[in-house]
């Protein structure tokens, strides 16, 4: 595990709301199954007072942080309000957030990545369906019967996608260290580079799968920053230029973030990369022959 | 979205940043009257979305004499398949130099970048490629309100440094319009002084609703009806309609019709929790769609429920075949439901799409 563990206390903003109010049941469901923390408090203002799931809810996240020891965070807030309460969190001193929703205005993402940077905080996402290591924790929306636990870290700029190829790998006997979805818009708080660099120093993962797709050049930078073992998949091959494709970010622009080219990189650094999904367990076991 | 050159020019004027004298006709009628203020020596350019209208006739030079005969000639072209809709009529400037500038969101960094150049009038990808140390960069903080000077300095160079507050008159049009690229290119220096003679702006779409601006005004009748139910949608040119969950995986499902020699016609995400009317909405909007022959839907995940994705699909009952893979829950339930009304059901994503392309085929 690389952002928390069972004894990880979360906490979720928006936690009144039907998105909220959902995935505390999903979280904390997880959570008895593998004996973690999991949601202890949630935050919606003007709410206080109230429980969801027998959890709490607190008017502001500093009343929350002074009533119970938590460390993470996921935010469910509609997107206009969402920037605010990435900042509120940091602010309070919650070390890891992750932030579910979509539609945030990059502007807005750009300054609230800034301020928890300032604050020594992390943010994961937005617009993504956050993380979940196997029989330790689930921060966010993954649904868990896929998974199962081992030694391949899974790093996404999707959701349903990385259910695919974790369905993929749990079939084929291949278990998970942490999946981790960063999220689907231009600018995320972790790059495949940031979330690299924690698999690299975790003992559990032996290897990495990368799921990138049309749009920039964050997965080529990820590649070039690690020296863990990869197998890459990149979406959107037959995306046309200056279309969007669904997430904010998944556009080539500028000429710059066609999946072929970012394929050809990819390739050319070493990564062996799928072009199906249902490639990946093959690929990665040749990894593990390989390297480990 | 990204605004139209006049549209650009307006935002810039408004923030104190010199344009060209300009006027927008949309018949050749209306250009009688800005005569005189346009001078001997203008020219006309067409409003179209698409890029490169310059080599495709989108640009035509146009004097006193012969303004009007040449704002006909260009109503009357088509650029790159577009109607000309509207001309915008600009003065000439007497250029000495040409600069580039632009502003975009840095994806690695997290934060805006500038990036200025003496070469300007080129595109930046070219200028890129062939002289990369021409090219000056400097990364905004977000957090602060203007650039530090220290880093306009950087910027301009040798360049005159009255583009210092150009820079920042910019920038804050970045950050106040919720811009995800501002370009200026070129940006020029004449005897009268310096001046913006093209601008690019693109508008986050996340934004368009705060800023006032109107969604995409370019739409075809599908995907304004996608708009209208909240669907991710673009039109592709094959015969293979597809619906799927999430961006990714729904790509994904296209990207795979390529690899087994078929061509997809769309691009259509119905997001989570697909609901039964989401769904029949969905597949009705697909199979309207003229070209399509067969249609695959591909959804997963925990929080889909199958029996109504079931019940969404028997709903539309389009003439073309729809072959479905699903998981979720309630999956036997859904499954008993399509297989009752005679749908084909498969388990993988590489099945549903073999299959779709030999039936396309």
């Amino acid at each position: 595990m690389i952002y928390g563990d069972k004894k990880t206390g979360v906490l979720v903003q928006g936690a009144t709301g039907k998105q909220g109010e959902f995935h505390i049941g999903l979280m904390n469901s997880y959570a008895r199954q593998v004996g973690g923390r999991g949601v202890i408090a949630g935050v919606t203002p003007g709410k206080g007072g109230k429980e969801v799931h027998g959890v709490p809810v607190y008017n502001t996240v500093k009343e929350a942080m002074r009533d119970h020891d938590i460390s993470a965070s996921v935010i469910f807030v509609p997107a206009a309000a969402a920037a605010d309460s990435i900042m509120e969190e940091a602010n309070a001193g919650i070390q890891t957030i992750v932030a579910i929703t979509e539609h945030i205005p990059v502007h807005d993402t750009m300054k609230a990545v800034a301020y928890a940077k300032m604050e020594g905080c992390t943010v994961i996402g937005p617009n993504c369906p956050g993380l979940l290591s196997p029989g330790e924790v689930k921060m966010g929306i993954m649904p868990a019967g896929l998974f199962s636990r081992g030694n391949v870290g899974v790093i996404s700029r999707s959701g349903t996608l990385t259910y695919e190829v974790v369905d993929e790998l749990t079939r084929a006997g291949i278990g998970q260290s942490t999946v981790i979805g960063i999220g689907g818009d231009p600018v995320i708080g972790q790059t495949f580079v940031d979330v690299l660099e924690r698999f690299k120093s975790d003992q559990q993962t032996k290897a990495v799968v990368i799921i990138g797709e049309v749009g920039g050049n964050l997965e080529e930078e990820g590649a070039k920053s690690t020296d863990l073992p990869l197998v890459s998949y990149i979406a959107g091959i037959s995306a046309p230029p200056d279309k969007r494709m669904g997430h904010a970010g998944a556009i080539v622009e500028g000429g710059e973030g066609d999946s072929r080219a970012k394929i050809a990189r990819l390739k050319k650094m070493g990564v062996p990369v799928a072009s199906r999904p249902s490639e990946i367990p093959a690929m990665v076991r040749d990894l593990f022959k390989g390297h480990c | 979205m990204k605004l139209r050159e006049y549209e650009a020019k307006n935002v810039l004027k408004e923030a104190g940043i010199p344009v060209p004298a300009g006027f927008l006709i949309r018949s050749t009628d209306e250009l009688p009257p800005y005569l005189d203020a346009l001078g001997d020596d203008f020219v006309l350019k067409a409003q179209v979305d698409v890029g490169g209208r310059g080599k495709a006739g989108g640009i035509l030079m146009a004097g006193k004499a012969d303004g009007t005969k040449v704002a006909k000639e260009l109503f009357g072209r088509q650029i790159k398949g577009l109607p000309v809709k509207e001309i915008l009529a600009e003065q000439r400037l007497d250029i000495q130099h040409e600069y580039y500038l632009s502003i975009t969101v840095d994806r690695s960094s997290k934060q805006p970048l500038i990036l200025f150049t003496d070469e300007g009038g080129v595109d930046i990808e070219i200028t890129a490629k062939e002289h990369p140390e021409a090219i000056r960069k400097a990364i905004a903080n977000p957090l602060i309100r203007d650039i530090p000077l220290f880093k306009l300095r950087e910027l301009i160079g040798t360049a005159p440094k009255e583009i210092g507050p150009i820079i920042n008159k910019l920038y804050r049009i970045f950050i106040e319009k919720d811009a995800l690229l501002a370009e200026i290119n070129p940006l020029v220096t004449t005897p009268r002084g310096i001046f913006a003679a093209d601008a690019k702006l693109i508008i986050d779409d996340n934004a368009l609703g705060r800023q006032g601006f109107k969604v995409n005004r370019d739409f075809t009748d599908r995907e304004r009806e996608a708009e209208k139910h909240g669907f991710s949608y673009v039109e592709l040119n094959g015969t293979i309609g597809v619906i799927g969950n999430g961006a990714g995986l729904t790509m994904s499902t296209l990207d795979l019709i390529e690899f087994y020699g078929g061509k997809a016609a769309n691009f259509l995400d119905v997001g989570g929790g697909a609901e039964s009317e989401r769904v029949m909405n969905a597949v009705r909007l697909v199979g309207s769609v003229p070209s399509v022959k067969v249609i695959v839907v591909n959804l997963l995940g925990g929080i889909t429920k199958c029996d109504e994705v079931a019940k969404g699909i028997i709903a539309a009952s389009i003439p073309q075949k729809v072959i479905v893979r699903l998981a979720g829950t309630h999956e036997a339930e859904g499954r008993a439901m399509l297989l009752e009304k005679g749908y084909e059901m498969l388990d993988t994503m590489d099945l549903v799409v073999k299959k779709a392309v030999e039936v396309a085929a």
